[in-house]
Protein backbone atom coordinates (compact mmCIF):
# COMPACT_ATOMS: atom_id res chain seq x y z
CA UNK A 1 0.00 0.00 0.00
CA UNK A 2 1.43 3.32 -0.96
CA UNK A 3 0.90 6.50 0.90
CA UNK A 4 0.59 10.00 -0.53
CA UNK A 5 2.87 11.29 2.20
CA UNK A 6 6.40 12.27 1.21
CA UNK A 7 8.00 9.61 3.39
CA UNK A 8 7.10 6.73 1.11
CA UNK A 9 7.92 8.59 -2.08
CA UNK A 10 11.65 8.23 -2.72
CA UNK A 11 11.66 11.10 -5.17
CA UNK A 12 10.32 13.56 -2.63
CA UNK A 13 13.02 12.91 -0.02
CA UNK A 14 15.99 14.55 -1.76
CA UNK A 15 13.80 17.54 -2.51
CA UNK A 16 12.79 17.82 1.14
CA UNK A 17 16.42 17.47 2.19
CA UNK A 18 17.53 20.13 -0.22
CA UNK A 19 14.74 22.48 0.92
CA UNK A 20 15.90 21.93 4.48
CA UNK A 21 19.49 22.72 3.43
CA UNK A 22 18.37 25.98 1.89
CA UNK A 23 16.16 27.02 4.80
CA UNK A 24 18.42 26.11 7.72
CA UNK A 25 20.84 28.87 8.68
CA UNK A 26 24.46 27.94 8.09
CA UNK A 27 27.57 29.31 9.65
CA UNK A 28 31.07 29.90 8.42
CA UNK A 29 33.72 28.70 10.88
CA UNK A 30 37.46 29.27 10.67
CA UNK A 31 39.72 26.72 12.39
CA UNK A 32 43.16 27.37 13.81
CA UNK A 33 46.29 26.51 11.91
CA UNK A 34 49.86 26.88 13.15
CA UNK A 35 51.24 28.47 9.98
CA UNK A 36 49.30 31.59 9.04
CA UNK A 37 50.41 34.78 10.76
CA UNK A 38 48.02 36.50 13.16
CA UNK A 39 48.35 39.74 11.19
CA UNK A 40 47.53 37.85 7.98
CA UNK A 41 44.39 36.32 9.48
CA UNK A 42 43.27 39.78 10.66
CA UNK A 43 43.84 41.13 7.14
CA UNK A 44 41.78 38.31 5.61
CA UNK A 45 38.86 38.88 8.00
CA UNK A 46 38.90 42.61 7.23
CA UNK A 47 39.05 41.96 3.50
CA UNK A 48 36.49 39.16 3.26
CA UNK A 49 33.91 40.25 5.84
CA UNK A 50 34.52 44.00 5.94
CA UNK A 51 35.27 43.86 9.67
CA UNK A 52 37.05 46.74 11.38
CA UNK A 53 40.40 46.09 13.06
CA UNK A 54 38.87 45.45 16.50
CA UNK A 55 36.34 42.90 15.31
CA UNK A 56 38.80 41.16 12.99
CA UNK A 57 41.33 40.91 15.82
CA UNK A 58 38.70 39.54 18.24
CA UNK A 59 37.84 36.72 15.81
CA UNK A 60 41.52 36.03 15.08
CA UNK A 61 42.20 35.65 18.83
CA UNK A 62 39.19 33.36 19.17
CA UNK A 63 40.62 31.14 16.42
CA UNK A 64 44.06 31.21 18.01
CA UNK A 65 42.97 30.58 21.60
CA UNK A 66 39.85 28.43 21.20
CA UNK A 67 40.72 26.70 17.93
CA UNK A 68 37.71 28.07 16.02
CA UNK A 69 35.56 31.13 15.50
CA UNK A 70 32.17 31.59 13.89
CA UNK A 71 32.61 34.39 11.40
CA UNK A 72 29.22 34.59 9.78
CA UNK A 73 25.76 33.01 9.76
CA UNK A 74 23.08 33.03 7.07
CA UNK A 75 22.04 31.32 3.87
CA UNK A 76 23.92 28.30 2.59
CA UNK A 77 24.69 29.82 -0.79
CA UNK A 78 26.33 32.92 0.67
CA UNK A 79 28.12 30.79 3.27
CA UNK A 80 29.58 28.61 0.52
CA UNK A 81 30.91 31.71 -1.22
CA UNK A 82 32.56 32.89 2.01
CA UNK A 83 34.13 29.47 2.65
CA UNK A 84 35.49 29.36 -0.89
CA UNK A 85 37.02 32.83 -0.54
CA UNK A 86 38.57 31.97 2.84
CA UNK A 87 40.03 28.79 1.36
CA UNK A 88 41.44 30.87 -1.50
CA UNK A 89 43.27 32.79 1.23
CA UNK A 90 44.46 29.41 2.61
CA UNK A 91 42.55 29.56 5.87
CA UNK A 92 40.93 26.36 7.13
CA UNK A 93 37.26 27.24 6.78
CA UNK A 94 34.17 25.07 7.00
CA UNK A 95 30.42 25.48 6.58
CA UNK A 96 28.19 23.91 9.21
CA UNK A 97 24.52 24.06 10.17
CA UNK A 98 23.79 26.80 12.67
CA UNK A 99 22.31 24.70 15.44
CA UNK A 100 21.41 27.76 17.49
CA UNK A 101 18.39 28.19 15.18
CA UNK B 1 49.54 54.21 -6.16
CA UNK B 2 51.57 53.28 -3.10
CA UNK B 3 54.59 51.17 -3.97
CA UNK B 4 57.28 49.70 -1.81
CA UNK B 5 60.71 48.70 -2.96
CA UNK B 6 62.77 46.17 -1.06
CA UNK B 7 66.44 45.51 -1.63
CA UNK B 8 67.40 41.92 -0.91
CA UNK B 9 70.71 40.13 -0.61
CA UNK B 10 71.02 37.97 -3.70
CA UNK B 11 73.34 35.35 -2.11
CA UNK B 12 70.92 34.97 0.81
CA UNK B 13 67.67 34.91 -1.14
CA UNK B 14 68.68 32.87 -4.21
CA UNK B 15 68.88 29.55 -2.29
CA UNK B 16 65.45 30.27 -0.79
CA UNK B 17 64.01 30.62 -4.28
CA UNK B 18 65.15 27.06 -4.95
CA UNK B 19 62.95 25.92 -2.03
CA UNK B 20 59.96 27.80 -3.49
CA UNK B 21 60.59 26.56 -7.03
CA UNK B 22 60.85 23.01 -5.74
CA UNK B 23 57.27 23.25 -4.50
CA UNK B 24 55.69 24.89 -7.54
CA UNK B 25 54.57 21.68 -9.27
CA UNK B 26 52.99 20.56 -6.01
CA UNK B 27 51.19 23.88 -5.58
CA UNK B 28 49.90 23.64 -9.14
CA UNK B 29 48.26 20.31 -8.44
CA UNK B 30 46.72 20.48 -4.95
CA UNK B 31 45.48 23.14 -2.52
CA UNK B 32 48.03 24.11 0.13
CA UNK B 33 45.53 24.27 3.00
CA UNK B 34 43.03 21.60 4.01
CA UNK B 35 39.98 21.91 1.80
CA UNK B 36 36.49 20.83 2.78
CA UNK B 37 33.97 21.48 0.02
CA UNK B 38 30.60 22.08 1.68
CA UNK B 39 28.84 19.65 -0.66
CA UNK B 40 29.93 15.97 -0.75
CA UNK B 41 28.84 15.62 -4.37
CA UNK B 42 31.88 14.44 -6.34
CA UNK B 43 31.43 16.82 -9.24
CA UNK B 44 30.91 19.78 -6.91
CA UNK B 45 33.98 18.84 -4.83
CA UNK B 46 36.17 18.39 -7.91
CA UNK B 47 35.16 21.73 -9.35
CA UNK B 48 35.62 23.44 -5.98
CA UNK B 49 39.16 22.03 -5.62
CA UNK B 50 40.04 22.70 -9.26
CA UNK B 51 39.04 26.37 -8.92
CA UNK B 52 41.09 26.73 -5.73
CA UNK B 53 44.14 25.18 -7.36
CA UNK B 54 43.78 27.44 -10.42
CA UNK B 55 43.66 30.54 -8.20
CA UNK B 56 46.60 29.28 -6.15
CA UNK B 57 48.68 28.60 -9.29
CA UNK B 58 47.98 32.07 -10.59
CA UNK B 59 49.07 33.62 -7.27
CA UNK B 60 52.28 31.59 -7.20
CA UNK B 61 53.11 32.83 -10.71
CA UNK B 62 52.84 36.40 -9.40
CA UNK B 63 55.18 35.55 -6.53
CA UNK B 64 57.74 34.00 -8.88
CA UNK B 65 57.53 37.02 -11.19
CA UNK B 66 58.97 39.15 -8.36
CA UNK B 67 62.24 37.36 -8.80
CA UNK B 68 62.91 38.09 -12.43
CA UNK B 69 65.76 39.84 -14.23
CA UNK B 70 65.61 43.01 -12.11
CA UNK B 71 66.01 41.01 -8.93
CA UNK B 72 69.01 39.13 -10.30
CA UNK B 73 70.71 42.32 -11.55
CA UNK B 74 69.65 44.89 -8.94
CA UNK B 75 68.55 42.73 -5.99
CA UNK B 76 65.31 44.71 -5.83
CA UNK B 77 61.66 43.63 -5.66
CA UNK B 78 58.54 45.82 -5.77
CA UNK B 79 55.15 45.49 -4.13
CA UNK B 80 52.11 47.58 -4.99
CA UNK B 81 48.34 47.33 -5.36
CA UNK B 82 48.69 45.22 -8.50
CA UNK B 83 50.56 42.35 -6.85
CA UNK B 84 50.19 42.70 -3.06
CA UNK B 85 47.10 40.54 -2.65
CA UNK B 86 48.35 37.67 -4.80
CA UNK B 87 51.76 37.73 -3.14
CA UNK B 88 50.31 37.78 0.40
CA UNK B 89 48.16 34.74 -0.50
CA UNK B 90 50.92 32.87 -2.30
CA UNK B 91 53.32 33.38 0.63
CA UNK B 92 50.70 31.68 2.78
CA UNK B 93 50.37 28.79 0.31
CA UNK B 94 54.11 28.25 0.04
CA UNK B 95 54.59 28.48 3.84
CA UNK B 96 51.89 25.84 4.36
CA UNK B 97 53.59 23.57 1.85
CA UNK B 98 57.08 24.18 3.28
CA UNK B 99 55.71 23.29 6.70
CA UNK B 100 54.14 20.10 5.39
CA UNK B 101 57.01 18.93 3.20
CA UNK B 102 60.18 20.10 4.93
CA UNK B 103 59.51 21.12 8.54
CA UNK B 104 57.67 18.09 9.87
CA UNK B 105 60.31 17.62 12.55
CA UNK B 106 59.54 20.98 14.15
CA UNK B 107 56.65 21.32 16.56
CA UNK B 108 53.77 23.72 15.95
CA UNK B 109 54.63 25.45 19.22
CA UNK B 110 58.26 26.10 18.30
CA UNK B 111 57.28 27.37 14.86
CA UNK B 112 54.56 29.67 16.23
CA UNK B 113 56.92 31.05 18.86
CA UNK B 114 59.84 31.27 16.41
CA UNK B 115 61.93 29.36 18.92
CA UNK B 116 63.98 27.21 16.61
CA UNK B 117 67.69 26.67 17.10
CA UNK B 118 69.08 27.01 13.59
CA UNK B 119 72.42 25.52 14.58
CA UNK B 120 70.69 22.21 15.34
CA UNK B 121 69.04 21.90 11.93
CA UNK B 122 70.63 20.15 9.00
CA UNK B 123 71.36 22.26 5.92
CA UNK B 124 68.18 21.40 3.98
CA UNK B 125 65.83 22.01 6.91
CA UNK B 126 67.66 25.22 7.81
CA UNK B 127 67.21 26.53 4.27
CA UNK B 128 63.52 25.58 4.29
CA UNK B 129 62.98 27.22 7.67
CA UNK B 130 64.76 30.37 6.49
CA UNK B 131 62.48 30.38 3.44
CA UNK B 132 59.47 29.99 5.75
CA UNK B 133 60.62 33.06 7.73
CA UNK B 134 61.48 35.01 4.58
CA UNK B 135 57.96 34.56 3.21
CA UNK B 136 56.49 35.65 6.56
CA UNK B 137 58.61 38.80 6.39
CA UNK B 138 57.26 39.56 2.91
CA UNK B 139 53.72 39.10 4.22
CA UNK B 140 54.40 41.38 7.19
CA UNK B 141 55.82 44.07 4.88
CA UNK B 142 52.77 43.92 2.65
CA UNK B 143 50.34 43.96 5.57
CA UNK B 144 52.17 46.84 7.22
CA UNK B 145 52.38 49.02 4.12
CA UNK B 146 49.70 47.89 1.68
CA UNK B 147 46.81 46.48 3.70
CA UNK B 148 44.55 49.39 2.73
CA UNK B 149 45.29 48.68 -0.94
CA UNK B 150 44.28 45.05 -0.44
CA UNK B 151 41.16 45.75 1.61
CA UNK B 152 40.02 48.48 -0.76
CA UNK B 153 40.60 46.52 -3.97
Amino acid sequence: MSSPSGKSNPLSQPQAASELQLETPWRVVVLNDPVNLMSYVVLVFKKVFGFDETKARKHMLEVHEQGRSVLWSGTRETGEAYVFTLQQWHLTAILEPDEAH
Amino acid sequence: MKRIEVRLSLPVVAPLLDVIKGLVADLQSAPAAPVSPPDPDDEFSSEWTRDLVAAQSSDVEVLLSLFGAEFFTEGVVHFDQSNAEAIARSCSAVRLRVRERHLKGLSDESLEAGEVDLSKLDEGVRRSFTCYLFLATIQELIIQHLDESIIGS
